[in-house]
């Protein structure tokens, strides 16, 4: 059975209000990377908090490895298991020292002083801010703080990582470090649910998630997903400028084996095409 | 004619302690009027502390801003003037509404300006319109606009003090697609009618190769450069030893160049790459 | 412009005195407080006087800074000084119209004035020697009994850690709003009082909007993190009493005893 398993999943912010989602299907395995893509208010953040049970579907269940989100139960154990990343990090740190605010979700699940160290240094060091420890958040850039929300969720040893727009708020050098970071998460075993509008990111997904209008409009490797340029660009998404090109030029009769989705793809593609 | 001359432009922060920093270093340029300038950088490169000295936030320990060939700084107790002339749109503006309605709050910098209700009654109306508001949220609380919403009604703010050069941080930060698509495309045709001139600070690459007349780089408090977005994009070896990018078509143009295909310089277009490749194929014989 | 205010007066150094448990710390700090009341002569003045002298150089903060922390209050302790001068009782030794200069009122001048500065002292040491992080942690657990009156202490301190974590972002943020407000041509310079007050409107409603729009992420962020409140909840750091915080206990000890003796043996001046 897939790790996180919703079906159906219906949701909207006031009883008579028009549903933020509207039957949302979406099955993700152990150890899988998903990215899932949409323009604001498409509802890709609101499907997030029903992942960890901070909202609960109005109909549809969600299933998190078997454990249904409405029961109240398992609500903590599902928020330990799943870890939510927010877009703003100057928003997610509790405590003025770094190490400090890492130990917080493990000080939450009430585990033994030697124990919440040793998850805090591990968290630090997988991050790579283990040197910053007994700094303050304020004095960090913005890349360096969300790095540090991101060890306060890996310390709480989840099988599974949510992450809601983290880049949005970043410049391109925190963008490249928490993209860095989340390989990294990936090379571990550890599940990931990207929410992002950035296509850059989206392309190292294993699979990708178009949402619309609270429903999923497409889904498929990001291969399949980014070559219906038409689609996406109808639903006023980007698309790499890559695939862009590659798309034109197969509208002029050129054959690609394979929709180029980063520069390097395009180059080595087109040089076999021209020579 | 210039509207703005820099001259040897420095700003340290913290003179004196020990956490002195120097965020603007001997920078000069000149800026014809009715220019776009987009002005690249890392963080901490020293663009936003440049941008504040354009509008007299920050005084510079020395150099000067000419402004129609005045010093900003001649007369410091009529600088709030200069910021009338020089408007200046922060990084995520939103966050600076404050008053009742949309109207109110846009109607803060003309107010402060001095001018009188019908005039500004005209600008409001006439910058809301810029930025695409409808009338009838004129009337509404700025914190029931939708994020997009918010975004321009703060722009709109700025806009309506008319100033004669526009300062925007980031405009499009935290957009997504289509927002950010349809804010510069409003822009845009606010200077195309305006005939102002724009400094547009941004860290997407493609958007200010889109839309600028001269891309202006910073590094470590330095202008690096000043030239066409042609001519600034081809040299990206230059620019990712300061930790910018590329367009990402730019880059896989020049990347084929150097590969030995005959393609211009500095490309910034898809549909321009396209053309190109396309002559190449052609011309080989190839469709 | 407001930058780098650094909340608190902590200044780290690698003193006894920094080193010593933060809890034992505000425990020594309300006996020498107690103490400091309990001098009714000059020799047991002198005595915790000497004890408090001592703390400050272990402490290896720049005499400098304590000077500023007695600056503030000068002219607190000059007009009780002046006061108490004149309020004693007995021959006086000058007079001048209704104002009685007499010897107890000198002698009760000195008392109050040696009493306040060392009262400024002991309380600067603490602040100085202590981060405000170890300070809210040590008040949280030494006021744990408390929660038998139902005082929700873990709230308490919870809203410390997260006031003390937001004071510079907050900082930060106003000096963001107020560059904006004065690019809109904004005067918040020029005018009266209340023309001051007004002016920062547009600074302050945009600020509580934001303090609340983040109000509202933080919480979902701590529920994310599975915070409950206090119950079941343990703490990385733990506290314990070392040698030093011993030795630390023991000299406050010593001193006690030693103002209490010269209490029993030596005749009150005041």
């Amino acid at each position: 059975m897939s790790y996180i398993s919703a079906s159906n999943v219906k949701f909207s912010y006031d009883e008579k209000g028009k549903n933020v989602l509207n039957g949302v299907n979406l099955k993700v395995n152990k150890g899988e990377f998903v990215a899932l893509l949409g323009h604001n208010g498409c509802g890709k953040s609101t499907m997030a908090k029903t992942l960890n049970a901070m909202l609960l579907p109005k109909e549809g269940v969600v299933y998190i490895d078997g454990m249904d989100t409405s029961d109240d139960e398992v609500t903590y154990e599902i928020r330990r298991r799943v870890g939510l990343v927010l877009q703003n990090p100057d928003n997610q740190l509790v405590a003025s020292i770094i190490e400090e605010d890492v130990a917080f979700g493990p000080e939450n699940l009430g585990l033994e002083p030697n124990e919440i160290r040793r998850r805090v240094d591990n968290a630090l060091k997988a991050v790579d801010m283990y040197e910053y420890r007994t700094h303050a958040p304020h004095k960090l850039s913005g890349g360096q703080k969300q790095r540090v929300a991101i060890a306060g969720i890996i310390a709480m040893e989840p099988s599974c990582i949510v992450f809601d727009e983290p880049t949005a708020m970043l410049d391109p050098n925190g963008r490249e470090e928490v993209m860095r970071t989340i390989k990294t998460l990936k090379e571990k075993g550890i599940t990931i649910v990207l929410i992002t509008h950035y296509m850059d990111e989206a392309v190292l997904a294993d699979r990708v998630i178009v949402m619309d209008k609270g429903e999923i409009l497409t889904e498929g490797t990001p291969e399949s997903v980014f070559s219906q340029v038409n689609l996406l660009k109808k639903h006023s998404l980007d698309v790499p400028q890559a695939t862009e090109l590659a798309y034109k030029l197969i509208g002029a009769g050129i054959r690609f084996s394979k929709m180029p989705l980063t520069a390097y793809e395009c180059v080595d593609f087109l040089e076999g095409v021209l020579s | 004619m210039s509207i703005i001359e820099v001259k040897n432009l420095c700003y340290t922060y913290g003179k004196g302690t020990p956490f002195e920093k120097t965020a603007v270093n001997d920078l000069s340029l000149s800026v014809d009027e009715g220019e776009v300038i987009g002005l690249i950088g890392h963080t901490g490169s020293g663009k936003s502390t440049f941008v504040q000295m354009l509008n007299g936030l920050i005084r510079p320990d020395s150099g000067q801003v000419l402004l129609n060939g005045r010093d900003i700084w001649s007369n410091p107790k009529e600088i709030r003037k200069i910021r009338f002339k020089v408007g200046m749109v922060f990084q995520y503006p939103e966050y600076q509404l404050f008053d009742e309605t949309v109207y109110k709050d846009i109607s803060f910098g003309p107010r402060n300006k001095g001018l009188s209700e019908n005039e500004i009654d005209e600008v409001v109306r006439k910058s809301a319109k810029f930025v695409g508001l409808s009338d009838n949220l004129l009337q509404q609380s700025p914190f029931d606009l939708s994020g997009g919403e918010k975004r321009r009604a703060a722009i709109a703010g700025v806009i309506s003090m008319d100033p004669d050069v526009l300062v925007l941080d980031e405009p499009t930060a935290g957009l997504d697609p289509l927002g950010r698509d349809v804010l510069l495309s409003q822009i845009m045709q606010y200077h195309k009618e305006r005939k102002n001139t724009i400094f547009i600070v941004s860290h997407s690459m493609e958007d200010i190769a889109q839309i600028a007349d001269r891309v202006m780089v910073m590094n470590k408090g330095r202008l690096e450069m000043i030239d066409t977005p042609k001519k600034v994009f081809s040299q990206i070896d230059r620019l990712e030893g300061m930790g910018l990018r590329v367009p990402q078509i730019t880059k896989i143009m020049l990347s084929l160049k150097k590969r030995g295909f005959e393609f211009s310089d500095g490309i910034l277009s898809v549909e321009q790459a396209f053309s190109e490749v396309v002559d190449l194929l052609k011309k080989e014989g190839k469709i | 412009m407001i930058r780098d205010v650094t909340l608190g007066q902590f200044i780290p150094s690698n003193s006894i005195v920094h080193k010593a448990d933060p809890r034992v710390k505000i425990v020594l700090l309300v006996s020498f407080i107690v103490l400091i009341f309990c001098a009714f002569n000059f020799v047991s003045l002198a005595l915790v006087t000497a004890a408090v002298l001592g703390i400050i150089i272990l402490s290896n903060i720049p005499v400098k800074m304590y000077f500023k922390s007695l600056k503030v209050i000068i002219v607190i302790i000059l007009i009780t000084s002046v006061l108490n001068m004149f309020y004693g009782t007995g021959d006086p030794i000058w007079q001048f119209g209704f104002l009685k200069l007499t010897l107890s009122g000198i002698y009760r001048a000195v008392f109050v004035t040696v009493r306040i500065i060392l009262l400024i002292l002991i309380s600067a040491c603490l602040t100085f020697t202590t981060s405000p992080t170890d300070l809210t942690d040590a008040i949280e657990r030494l006021m744990k009994p408390l929660k038998v009156f139902h005082i929700k202490v873990h709230e308490i301190a919870m809203m410390m850690t997260i006031a003390l974590r937001f004071v510079p972002t907050l900082l930060e943020e106003t000096d963001k709003i107020m560059s904006a407000q004065k690019a809109r041509g904004a005067d918040m310079e020029s005018g009266g009082l209340i023309k001051k007050v007004k002016s920062m409107t547009p600074v302050l409603i945009p600020l509580f909007v934001s303090a609340f729009r983040r109000a509202y992420d933080l919480a979902m962020a701590m529920e994310c993190r599975c915070y409950q409140g206090g119950d079941g909840r343990t703490r990385m750091k733990t506290l314990h009493i070392h040698r030093l915080d011993v030795f630390c206990i023991v000299f406050t000890a010593l001193v006690i005893t030693g103002v209490v003796l010269c209490d029993i043996f030596i005749a009150p001046i005041i």
